[in-house]
């Protein structure tokens, strides 16, 4: 298939989810002008377009707060997912300290993490710490909980094959338990990655100086509508990136899973092979 | 998975005697853990280790739980308005979203045009909505339920969705061949197969509607247990908010119990008694029934 047929496929394929799109823009425009929607609680999409473009291109007063919303997201992201990842390896190697370490979590679980929020402002002040912070325990449990799944499975089958081999446990653990519990710990990573950033936005929205939170609860109460909503896609573009960059990851560190990927792993390895080889 | 297995091998009739012994002091020890803990932190406060003006001590906490249970009995109220809250919402979002899920899910045109909107759906952080909703509501019960609506609508949409697109093609096969009609079809075979997951999804979605309350309640500060967290908290009444806070554990592990209990009743053949119970009493009908 030539490059042409390739890209008439695509805009095939792409074309009538753009009309869809614009006919649905269009007819929320037009309503509004002939008022069947108040402009007051929502807001034009051409509005909505101009917030966009005085957010981002002509004032750019979203980026100092979009990166600073992703900071805290990444960062809580990171402490929250550290201590999930090696207290769910803790709890995996021993069992006494799996016993005691689970209620607490448990418990953990069930407190809906973000009525800390209050708490957690009062502990760490209006800065980004205390973000970081509710974004860590918000991204705790679901972390912890896939990784310890993932690692308590065991396939009896490949692991008599390890001992048979006379590998050590060390080697078990390395070489069985955590390719093993990769994928699952990976579906947890992606669950975090969102609450930490709910964490983040919330946290803002309670009390903050700076932040996409800060900036979208200022704009809804002086209701102008546009350029909430325009904060509020501006979320969604970092919910997308730190998704994407996680399915990134995911697709690199659990390549076995992927038909392609796997492939192209293979080849790699046989390439470093050869060239060892002919050395 | 080890600890389950080796409890219930030590739970057999042969050996109950030292499996007992064995229960006791796990108990025994897990209390003991839990009773240093508590204790090591009273004293820490006691000794000026921790602030207590920020990490209320565990006897505070207590004497609070006394306090605004009893002795003001103020929360009662706040509980009441924040749970009426969390089930009108839940309710609203869960039928909306298995409702819209199983539509979406048996209409393949629907589904292609809707996906691209249902990505950017699942990456905006939803409850980052909630100030977009109260602006355009106002203050009150109805923004807040719109929000927890919101909030929860999308864990039982995703779920239905899936569950309805993943019909066991050979049963449909059977289905259709003994000429079983749309409407047959959907009741009997799809909507059923689809109930484990749709229930997996409805309990996300109850946890979500618990925080979607909460949010709601910290922007409107007016009423309901979010809005007494973040009044103790600002008065620096660290105590008394953390005693809200276990009020919350304690909700919450009551709604995680209810749901498992619903579970069991709705998706009855995943579980082994519930089946067996089942069978009895169908048995029993159809023989009343001749």
């Amino acid at each position: 298939m030539t490059r042409t047929d390739n890209f008439l496929m695509v805009a095939l394929r792409v074309a009538p989810h753009l009309v869809l799109f614009f006919v649905l823009i269009g007819l929320w425009e037009f309503s509004v002008h002939i008022g069947l929607i108040t402009s007051i609680m929502v807001p034009q999409p051409s509005a909505i377009g101009a917030a966009i473009i005085r957010l981002y291109v002509t004032e750019g007063t979203i980026y100092s707060h979009f990166f600073i919303t992703l900071t805290e997201a990444v960062v809580g992201f990171g402490i929250g997912a550290s201590v999930a990842v090696s207290l769910a390896v803790a709890s995996s190697l021993s069992e006494v300290f799996k016993r005691y370490v689970i209620p607490y979590a448990i418990v953990l679980n069930v407190t809906p993490g973000i009525a800390l929020t209050p708490v957690i402002i009062a502990w760490f002040g209006y800065g980004m710490g205390s973000k970081m912070a509710l974004a860590a325990i918000l991204c705790f449990f679901p972390i912890f909980v896939n990784t310890l799944t993932g690692l308590v499975q065991i396939d009896e089958d490949r692991e008599e094959l390890f001992k048979s081999m006379g590998a050590r446990p060390s080697q078990i653990f390395a070489k069985l338990r955590v390719p093993a519990a990769l994928p699952l710990m990976f579906a947890g990573l992606k669950i975090g990655l969102t609450t930490a950033l709910i964490g983040a936005v919330v946290a803002e929205f309670a009390q903050a100086t700076a932040g996409v939170g800060v900036l979208m609860s200022r704009f809804s109460f002086q209701l102008d509508m546009a350029s909430s909503i325009a904060t509020l896609l501006s979320m969604t573009v970092i919910g997308l990136m730190l998704f994407y960059t996680m399915e990134f990851l995911d697709d690199r560190i659990v390549f076995w899973r992927r038909e392609s990927r796997r492939a192209a792993a293979s080849r790699a390895r046989a390439r470093t092979w050869i060239n060892q080889a002919k050395k | 998975m080890a600890a389950v297995h080796s409890s219930q091998t030590l739970a057999g009739p042969a050996d109950a005697g030292p499996a007992r012994n064995i229960r006791n002091r796990r108990i025994a020890m897990h209390l003991g853990i839990f009773v240093t803990i508590i204790l090591a932190w009273e004293f820490g406060s006691r000794a000026g280790w921790l602030d207590p003006l920020f990490y209320p001590r565990p006897s505070n906490i207590m004497s609070s739980f006394w306090l605004i249970y009893f002795e003001n009995g103020n929360v009662w109220y706040h509980i009441g308005v924040t749970m009426s809250l969390v089930f009108a919402g839940f309710f609203g979002g869960s039928v909306l979203g298995i409702v819209l899920g199983s539509l979406v899910g048996l209409n393949g045109v629907l589904r292609q045009f809707l996906k691209p909107y249902v990505i950017v759906l699942e990456a905006t952080p939803r409850i980052a909505v909630a100030p977009l909703v109260i602006a355009a509501f106002g203050f009150g019960s109805g923004s807040k339920i719109a929000i927890i609506v919101l909030v929860c609508f999308f864990a039982p949409f995703i779920n239905t969705l899936s569950g309805v697109m993943n019909v066991n093609v050979e049963k449909l096969e059977l289905f259709k061949s003994m000429g079983a009609s749309k409407w047959q079809i959907l009741q009997k075979l799809v909507l059923p197969d689809a109930i484990p997951v749709i229930m997996a999804g409805e309990r996300l979605a109850l946890t979500a509607a618990l925080s979607g309350a909460l949010v709601a309640e910290f922007i409107q500060r007016d009423q309901g247990i979010g809005s007494l967290i973040l009044i103790y908290t600002r008065n620096l009444n660290m105590a008394s908010a953390f005693a809200c806070i276990f009020t919350l554990t304690l909700l919450g592990f009551l709604i995680f119990r209810g749901m498992e209990i619903i579970d069991r009743t709705i998706a009855f053949w995943k579980h082994e008694q519930g089946r067996s119970r089942m069978t009895a009493k169908r048995r029993k009908a159809m023989e009343g029934s001749l």
